[in-house]
């Protein structure tokens, strides 16, 4: 038997029994929709969370390393060709000067970073544009303020101050851009950014490196390359053993995420159990129905022996009945589970006390959990319908084709 | 060449919960190619019995059953399976169409279980219908919107479609009335004509007459036309056609 004969065999007993057929997947449908609702509600509440932290931050790592000696940009390119694993890595240098303008001057954070650091830290822009590798080449006199240093300098920190220029020792520095206040967690009295390259030939003398981040290629497990990221280090920079504790640091966000995952695995452990329960329901509902279907098709199961079935055809035939019966249930209920976690988007984000302030819990599926919740059905409709596939295809022709 | 069917001394054994009953008692026959062969009998002589044996969808309990030279004991059931869709042909008294689905489909069925191409059904399945006669204009239509006549027909093209070494029919007049029942057996007689070797089982001695050849069976036993004539002689109420 070909595939497009069992197939068009499916389709027909399917369509003759549709109304059946629906009622029978409605424990599929409610199953799948659990799954899919649970899992779109936690990937939106994680894409919440990361939208407040920046974009990047679950893919942040910074690391560093103090090798007894001065780390370069040079360290910092043979490290990014050794850790394939990063989509960039990016260097900055800290260092503290006054920055004044006509009226005002305060005590800025002066940090000369590459052009990558944006990417890399996920700062939002506010005005204009970050400093590019333009700037970096040719060691360009810009510089990029934050919010908070827009505030000491003019007083509003939503003045339009692109184009002004700053006097950073005794050099005058135009403005590139502001940069979106930084979240608590980078509180800071005032941060100004200028291009690496600038920053060590003009205010530094220096060009070593003080800090450097990476970020992770996406869907990249943080806690496998955070791990190779130490060895790297330790390697790379011929660290000893007994050194590697205080010698190489290498930190992620991985520790906040898992706070969150915590709290979302009691939710978790709810929605799995309602979605377990009614697909057993279900697939229980399902084998029932090809019981009967088996019942009451005795006769052409008979038939189709005599006309040269083979026991295995008849299996495959039920078998595919009941797959396609649960892949249907399956389908409407990753459509049921995605629209129906829409109205969930309220409760879930009182629950995590996340998405607050007009930052609104979008739910988030991925392929991942509709595949998932495919095989799931798939799986179901193989279990539950396989009993009755085999009853089937072990009927006595003779008898069957008598059956009344 | 082999002849088409050869049964060697075959007994069948049915155990029930009454006892054991003896539905075949050491029955031999042979029929040969082209042969239109007619089984006669009373109820409960066996008839039926026989036909799923030489159908391959039963077995013998002793005793041996050659189908084209091939001793069928020897076959697992896929090889059985197989022996079905390829070299036999059934007809049943009850049609046994699917009745949602067109003639044309009915007719394709033993086709989708054996090796022919799916470019070919179409052609096949039509020259089988050309055979037995039924108007074009019915090939769309669903097998129960048609009459007993035609459902028969087409069960009959159906039969054929796989060009078997022998079509078995099982009183394929048994549900219709004596006019069609007629022009069924007027197709037999055709097909056979045109080469086809068929195992025709009825209890109506006018069916009988159609075929070029036809044995009584008795309590599971095989009998001569001239065996039965004399039984009947002996005793005209023990005849066949109750
Ligand atoms: N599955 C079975 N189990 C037990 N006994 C059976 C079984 N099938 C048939 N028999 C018995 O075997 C004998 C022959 O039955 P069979 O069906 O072959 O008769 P038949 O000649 O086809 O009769 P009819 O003309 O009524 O169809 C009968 O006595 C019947 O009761
Ligand atoms: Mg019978």
């Amino acid at each position: 038997m070909r595939v497009r004969d069992l197939v068009y065999e499916t389709a027909t007993a399917l369509d003759s029994n549709r109304g059946r057929s629906l009622l029978t997947i409605l424990g599929i449908v409610i199953g799948i929709a659990a799954v899919i609702a649970m899992t779109a509600l936690i990937g939106g509440v994680k894409q919440s969370l990361v939208g407040e932290l920046g974009l990047n931050q679950a893919r942040l790592v910074q690391l560093y390393a103090w090798p007894g000696r001065t780390v370069t940009l040079d360290d910092l390119e043979a490290l990014e060709e050794l850790m394939p694993e990063y989509e960039c890595l990016t260097a900055s240098s800290f260092w503290s000067f006054e920055v004044k303008n006509e009226t005002k001057k305060f005590d800025a954070s002066v940090m000369g970073v590459l052009p990558s650091y944006q990417k890399v830290s996920g700062l939002k822009m506010a005005q204009g544009t970050f400093i590019t590798d333009e700037n970096e080449d040719k060691g360009d006199l810009v510089v990029v303020l934050d919010q908070n240093s827009v505030k000491q300098l003019y007083g509003d920190p939503n003045e339009e101050v692109v184009g002004k220029t700053v006097m950073i020792n005794n050099g005058s520095y135009t403005i590139k851009g502001v940069t979106e206040a930084t979240s608590a967690l980078m509180a800071s009295g005032g941060t100004v950014y200028v291009p690496y390259s600038t920053c060590a030939t003009r205010l530094s003398g220096y060009w070593g490196v003080d800090d450097m981040m990476g970020l992770a290629r996406e869907g990249a497990n943080m806690e496998t390359i955070a791990d190779k990221t130490r060895d790297t280090l330790i390697d790379y920079f011929n660290i000893s053993d007994d050194n590697a504790e205080d010698a190489v640091y290498v930190y992620t966000m991985q520790s906040v995420i898992d706070e969150l995952n915590s709290t979302m695995a009691s939710f978790e452990l709810l929605m799995t159990a309602v979605a377990s329960i009614s697909l057993l329901v279900g697939g229980i509902g399902i084998m029932n129905m090809m019981l009967t279907n088996v019942t009451e098709r005795i006769r052409e199961i008979g038939l189709r022996k005599a006309l040269g079935a083979r026991s295995s055809d008849i299996t495959m035939q039920f078998l595919l009945e009941s797959i396609c019966l649960c892949l249907v249930g399956g389908i409407i209920g990753i459509l049921v589970g995605y629209f129906g976690s829409f109205a969930l988007t309220g409760l879930a984000g009182g629950v995590f006390d996340v998405g607050g302030e007009g930052n609104t819990i979008v739910p988030a599926i991925d392929m991942k959990s509709v595949v998932m919740a495919t095989g799931i059905s798939v799986g179901i409709g193989v279990l539950f319908g396989y009993y009755p596939a085999r009853r089937a295809s072990k009927l006595d022709p003779v008898e069957s084709l008598h059956y009344q | 060449m082999a002849p088409v069917i050869e049964v060697r001394g075959v007994h069948r054994v049915y155990e029930s919960a009454a006892g054991y009953v003896h539905a075949l008692k050491n029955v031999s026959l042979t029929v040969e190619h082209g042969e239109f062969l007619c089984i006669m009998g009373p109820s409960g002589s066996g008839k039926s019995t026989l036909m799923n044996m030489l159908g391959c969808l039963d077995t013998p309990t002793s005793g041996t059953y050659l189908l084209e030279g091939v001793d069928v004991s020897t076959l697992n059931d896929d090889e059985l399976a197989e022996l079905r869709a390829m070299r036999l042909g059934f007809v049943f008294q009850s049609f046994n169409l699917l009745p949602r689905a067109t003639v044309m489909r009915n007719v394709m069925l033993p086709l989708i279980y054996s090796d022919c191409p799916v470019s070919e059904r179409e052609a096949r399945a039509v020259k089988a219908l050309q055979a037995v006669s039924l108007p074009v204009e019915y090939y769309d239509h669903r097998s129960n919107e048609l009459s007993g006549g035609q459902m028969q027909r087409v069960a009959i093209a159906r039969a054929l479609v796989n060009d078997p070494a022998v079509i078995l029919a099982d009183e394929p007049t048994g549900n219709l009335d004596s006019a069609t029942g007629e022009m069924v057996l007027k197709t037999f007689r055709r097909l056979c004509d045109e080469g086809k070797t068929i195992v025709l089982i009825t209890h109506d001695p006018d069916v009988a007459n159609v075929a070029d050849r036809t044995v009584h069976i008795r309590d599971g036993k095989l009998l001569t036309d001239e065996q039965e004539r004399a039984l009947i002689a002996a005793d005209p109420t023990t005849r066949s056609n109750t």
